[in-house]
């Protein structure tokens, strides 16, 4: 029992990062209907930046602002580069264009930081709290992660349900056409769907990177969980994206301290395919049937 | 005034509207009546940016609008109501209705919203429900009132009586024929329910395979028995 707590608490953190880039694959999802696969590319191209301004300063916050703006622009570049050629003519040549950027990205990170693993300083202390005679494994950094992820989901959800923004991006999602007629630059929103996934996904590079290492394929299995979490949430969900990303966290830290950490990604695809034979449209989706 | 000339539209080798002109003055319904495929949706949807006319042109007040985006022509106060009772089920009314016209200033959003809920009063009484748990002729109140709420000079209702009760549609055009009276808004109104658009209207303007083949006062063309027999099918 005892271990299964262990295991339970461990996994939030993970959870928490694994939430944050399923919310970043949502909003792309969101505002123009395609799964962005460069995501976790370009999370791991601003954590490098990250890094490099907290090497420099070592000041956390303003790396994490840094890696925030970096999301945001290139989030922007990556929608103009790739998606906005593509976009009116096909969307899978749009989805297998992000796979390019992808492999650009971590190909462009390795020639600028190189290909060997890098350790990320943490603001505060990784080691486990000593509480009530024990151990526990949440360390102050956890609850920093819990703290950051909790801001920023608050504020996404005021930001899409309390401003004007938030209300013209919706409706572009939901329905273009009747968005546009009544006077909302459907086109820009897209664009700021796109930017504020850059910055979120941005947010859970910098988490994640100092309980992990830093290299240019570091964040690939962060790809495979966050798109589980996503689409068994229903892949419009902003609440699926959270919870499930949250679940799976807690899920991959049960299978890697019972069995073994190879193990995790397997379950992932198991618990995707799940999905899609019982429940294709996700748990928390809006529309009725979509096509995967 | 919205002055429609010598409009074309195409869909591929299909000629959906052949050289259509109009004329649409403040303060009055136009009806534009026809059969199914007379091209009144493609008319509405190019008048609203959504679709782009082969020749021809429209202005509004002496000024180009055709061939405009739809977001840029209905900051300039012409607004479609289109087909089906276009809301969007996710959202609760009132955010339906504060889509409407975000661009205008915080005082002109206010007053419209209340004006749309003194005309509508159902949709104050909803307004913090989903749009999709509305009642067909409530939700057409709710995109006629969206369409409000971006402070047209210029309504385009395009069928609004579709599968809706005849009391609920007469209620309905004869307050958009009151409001047209009142604030000397613009209004065309696409119609197969011809007799009740004709009642309602100041003009009519009869369109057959994409052309204009009757237009006149609405009464004469009401009594014309000839061309009801021939293009109306009643």
């Amino acid at each position: 029992m005892t271990n299964f707590i262990d295991f339970l608490l461990g996994g939030f953190s993970n959870g928490a990062v694994i939430a944050l880039m399923a919310l970043a694959l949502v909003m792309v999802w969101r505002s123009t209907r395609m799964v962005n696969f460069a995501q976790v590319g370009q999370a791991m191209f601003t954590t490098y930046i990250a890094l490099t301004v907290q090497q420099s300063t070592g000041n956390w916050l303003l790396a994490l602002a840094v890696a925030m703006g970096a999301g945001l622009i290139l989030g922007i570049v990556v929608f103009f580069l790739v998606i906005r050629p593509v976009k009116n003519s096909d969307t899978t040549g749009a989805i297998i264009a992000t796979f390019g950027v992808l492999i650009a990205l971590q190909a462009g990170a390795g020639m600028v930081w190189g290909g060997d693993p890098e350790g990320f300083i943490p603001p505060v202390s990784n080691a486990g709290l000593e509480f009530a005679g024990r151990i526990w494994p949440v360390s102050l950094y956890d609850i920093l992660v819990w703290v950051v992820t909790a801001a920023l989901v608050i504020g996404l959800t005021l930001l899409f349900t309390k401003t004007s923004l938030g209300l013209s991006m919706r409706a572009s999602a939901f329905n273009p056409e009747v968005a546009r007629l009544s006077g909302v630059r459907v086109n820009r929103m897209l664009i700021t769907g796109w930017a504020i996934a850059g910055a979120t996904g941005a947010v859970g590079g910098v988490l994640i990177a100092p309980v992990s290492t830093i290299s240019p394929n570091s964040f690939d299995i962060l790809l495979v969980f966050a798109f589980t979490a996503a689409v068994i949430g229903g892949l419009d969900s902003l609440v699926g994206a959270v919870t499930f990303g949250i679940g799976t966290g807690l899920v991959i830290s049960l299978v890697s301290g019972y069995t073994d950490a190879s193990n995790a990604p397997v379950v992932a695809l198991v618990l995707l395919a799940l999905n899609l034979l019982l429940k294709p449209d996700g748990v928390f989706s809006h529309h009725g049937s979509r096509s995967v | 005034m919205l002055l429609i000339e010598n409009l074309s539209v195409s869909y591929g080798a299909v000629q959906a509207l052949k050289d259509v002109s109009i004329e649409v003055p403040h303060g009055s319904v136009t009806a534009v009546i026809g059969a199914n495929g007379a091209g009144k949706s493609t008319l509405m949807r190019t008048l609203a940016g959504l679709e782009k006319p082969q020749s021809g042109q429209v202005t509004f007040n002496g000024e180009v609008i055709s061939g405009r985006k739809p977001e840029d022509i209905v900051r300039m106060g012409i607004a479609l109501v289109p087909e089906g009772r276009s809301t969007i089920p996710e959202l609760t009314v009132e955010d339906n209705l504060k889509l409407g016209g975000m661009w205008r200033s915080h005082a002109q959003r206010n007053a419209s919203l209340s004006r749309v809920y003194t005309l509508f009063p159902v949709l104050s009484e909803r307004k913090s429900m989903r749009a999709d748990t509305l009642s067909g002729g409530e939700r057409q109140q709710l995109a006629i009132g969206r369409a409000l709420m971006t402070g047209p000079q210029v309504l385009l209702l395009d069928e609004p009586s579709l599968g809706l009760a005849p009391l609920i549609v007469t209620q309905i055009l004869e307050l958009v024929a009151r409001m047209a009276w009142d604030s000397g808004l613009a209004v065309l109104l696409v119609e197969q329910n011809a007799t009740v658009a004709l009642r309602i209207a100041r003009s009519g303007v009869v369109l057959n395979l994409g052309e204009v083949v009757k237009s006149g006062p609405a009464a004469e063309i009401a009594s014309d028995e000839e061309l009801r027999h021939a293009y109306l099918g009643y």
